[in-house]
């Protein structure tokens, strides 16, 4: 498969400042592959490394079996979506397409035929004569995908190319570019910090913090499977519970948090001593007051919001942690009024133990 | 009394007071131009006397703008001087805004600081310098035409540089980025994609050269060296206390529709092609 990229030891200094910090990520061919993180996390720098426009301080970035870190841009076969697309302003849309074509020795009647076939590809035959300025934001992003895809690349890098969109524009974009590179069958980088994109498009996700590659692989794999706090946090809501991790049985530990014990069968159960554990609310069952059971703490409704297909409760448990519960607007009512006492049941299969953060750094504010 | 104050301070909308200095400051600067361009049509000798509406200073055969040959002398050398310098200052300006926009080395600060300097420097130092500059360092050069186009270069450079940089800045490195994500080699960046963006600016910053270098008469003065190097400024200066005729004020006014016509045309390409004005732009045509 073509278009597999190799990032070995990666690593980007600008003056005191380490933007990349020795990444290591494989890109199969043919592949949609995210990097996601939160601003300033290393993943747009990245980016520019694989596209040229920054010079790696270190590293190899190894593009089909070549070293192509010390290549200038134009000699590289892979070509950019920008972030503000970067249209040329005094070229209308065929020309923009057109622009790289000049230098693949291509006939007149090649240029015209593939400037036609891309733009039907991106859904915009007809606008050949427009100047960008006449297009819509979602438009312009589409001019911008034909005049890189025009060239044939063997990869495709995409700086956020969703984020100037709203959010209707967004969704269905998110779609279309998904089907586009099932179709073409190249490899696609695309740079998000929004987490929902990179669960939806990504064949693979690749969660950047600090310059460094927190835990790499499939949308599923760093959901339900997170291997670091930070990991955890950034991607979706979860529910951070600490305690002191001990043997337990069956290839699971336990967790002293206090009074209570929980049993945990998911993540790095062989850790031991003060660890960190997480549960996604929707994983949180809200059983009635008083039932009993493995892994049932009791706690106080502090709030309960209606989110429309769900609640999303908050429940203040003995110990003082407060849990985001996801309950389901099923119709079954369940108690969820304030200040009403209820028992959370957190399924051992649920509770994963992480391993700490690579970074060791306090994991941001949860996102929405 | 009340009521008129009670108008100017306008409560509830725009102060009116502001608008009638601004109309009276308008009026004030405007005035004495105005007087002069109507002693250019005046059917007699004085410019200070009207004597009825003519254009025997424009056209007529007896020392008009058309037919002195001091005059018509003058009038050619400015345009002369004026499309030397645009030809010669807008290249380098455009060369060095994007040496010193891309350069980052050590000392470019500097460098960037000293490009400013001939725009606060008073010309009168500056002319003083280049004539001592062509008398004893290059004497070989001597005074004259290249002196004079050499001075007028030196010290219209500054404002190309001003407004194309800013233009630079505006434009940022995607563009530029973008072309080489394409396969564009270096001078096809230049070439495709930064000279095309750059051309209103470019395109001003050589009008307001033309502009600056057909108005100037220090340096122009100080480098001259005959009467086949006269410019009209000078020529005005020199024989406004000679036996002036409102044939100078011809000419003025063709040097002054000249001027006006050179520095709107500037503005609208930039304001047409570059979308929204530029502060760089805007001092630098108010100059």
């Amino acid at each position: 498969m073509q278009g597999e990229i190799q990032l070995e030891q990666l690593t980007k200094r600008f003056a005191e400042v380490v933007a990349v910090d020795s990444v290591d990520i494989g890109m199969p061919g043919g592949e949609f592959f995210t990097l996601l993180g939160p601003s300033g996390c290393g993943k747009t720098t990245t980016l520019r490394m694989i596209a040229g426009f920054e010079r790696p301080t270190s590293g190899k970035i190894v593009l089909d079996g070549t070293d192509v870190a010390q290549t200038p841009p134009h000699k590289r076969n892979v070509n950019t979506v920008f972030q503000s697309y970067a249209l040329f302003p005094h070229l209308d849309v065929a020309k923009n397409v057109a622009f790289g074509l000049k230098y693949q020795r291509c006939t007149k009647d090649e240029v015209r035929r593939r400037v036609a076939e891309a733009l039907e590809l991106v859904q915009l035959t007809g606008f050949d004569r427009r100047k960008s300025s006449q297009l819509s934001g979602g438009q312009q992003q589409r001019v911008a995908l034909a005049r890189a895809l025009v060239l044939r690349p063997r990869v495709l890098l995409l700086d956020e190319p969703l984020g100037a969109l709203d959010a209707r524009l967004r969704k269905s974009l998110q779609v279309e570019l998904k089907a586009l590179q099932a179709e073409l069958g190249i490899t696609f980088v695309f740079v998000t910090h929004d987490q929902e994109e990179a669960l939806t498009m990504s064949d693979r996700v690749a969660v950047m913090n600090q310059g460094r590659v927190e835990q790499a692989g499939s949308p599923r794999e760093v959901y339900e499977e997170p291997q670091t706090v930070f990991v955890a946090d950034f991607l979706g809501v979860s529910n951070l519970l600490s305690g002191e991790a001990t043997a337990g049985d069956n290839g699971a530990c336990t967790l002293r948090m206090g009074e209570r014990t929980l049993r945990a069968a998911q993540g790095s159960t062989g850790s031991r001593g003060q660890v960190k554990a997480m549960i996604r609310p929707e994983r949180i069952v809200v059983e009635a007051h008083g039932t009993t059971g493995e892994n049932r703490v009791p706690g106080l409704v502090e709030r309960s919001v209606f989110l429309g297909n769900a609640f999303e409760v908050h429940v203040r448990i003995v110990g003082g942690d407060l849990l985001k519960a996801m309950v389901p607007n099923d119709g079954s009512v369940t108690e969820r009024e304030e200040g009403a006492a209820v028992t959370l049941h957190l399924p051992a299969e649920a509770l994963r133990v992480l391993a700490p953060s690579t970074s060791e750094a306090e994991p941001a504010a949860t996102r929405a | 009394m009340a009521g008129v104050l009670g108008w100017l301070r306008n409560p509830w909308g725009k102060p009116r007071w502001l608008g009638v200095v601004t109309l009276l400051y308008i009026a004030w600067s405007i005035l004495p131009v105005g007087i002069a361009v109507l002693f250019a049509f005046n059917n007699g000798r004085s410019r200070t006397t009207w004597q009825g509406f003519s254009t025997r200073w424009f056209t007529g055969a007896v020392g008009s703008v058309f037919h002195d040959p001091a005059l018509q002398s003058a009038f050619k050398h400015t345009l002369f001087l004026g499309v030397l310098c645009v030809a010669v200052a807008t290249p380098l300006g455009v060369a060095l805004a994007l040496g010193l926009q891309r350069w980052r080395g050590p000392g470019s600060g500097v460098v960037n600081t000293m490009m400013l300097l001939p725009l606060v420097t008073p010309e009168i130092v500056m002319g003083v310098a280049l004539l001592l500059l062509f008398l004893k360092i290059f004497p070989g050069l001597g005074l004259g035409t290249t002196a004079q186009a050499i001075g007028q270069v030196t010290f219209t450079l500054s404002y190309v540089v001003v407004i194309v940089r800013g233009r630079l800045v505006s434009i940022g490195r995607e563009y530029e980025e973008a072309a080489a994500d394409l396969g564009a080699p270096p001078h096809d960046q230049l070439l495709r994609v930064l000279l095309p963006l750059l051309a209103p600016a470019i395109i001003a910053s050589a009008a307001v050269v033309f502009a600056l270098s057909i108005d100037d008469f220090v340096v122009t003065q100080y480098l001259s060296s005959d009467a086949s190097t006269t410019t009209v400024p000078m020529l005005l200066y020199a024989s406004a206390r000679g036996a002036p005729t409102p044939a100078l004020n011809a000419i003025a006014t063709v040097m002054l529709v000249v001027t006006l016509l050179t520095l709107s045309f500037a503005f609208f390409v930039y304001r047409k092609f570059a979308g929204g004005s530029d502060a760089a732009v805007a001092a630098a045509l108010e100059v």
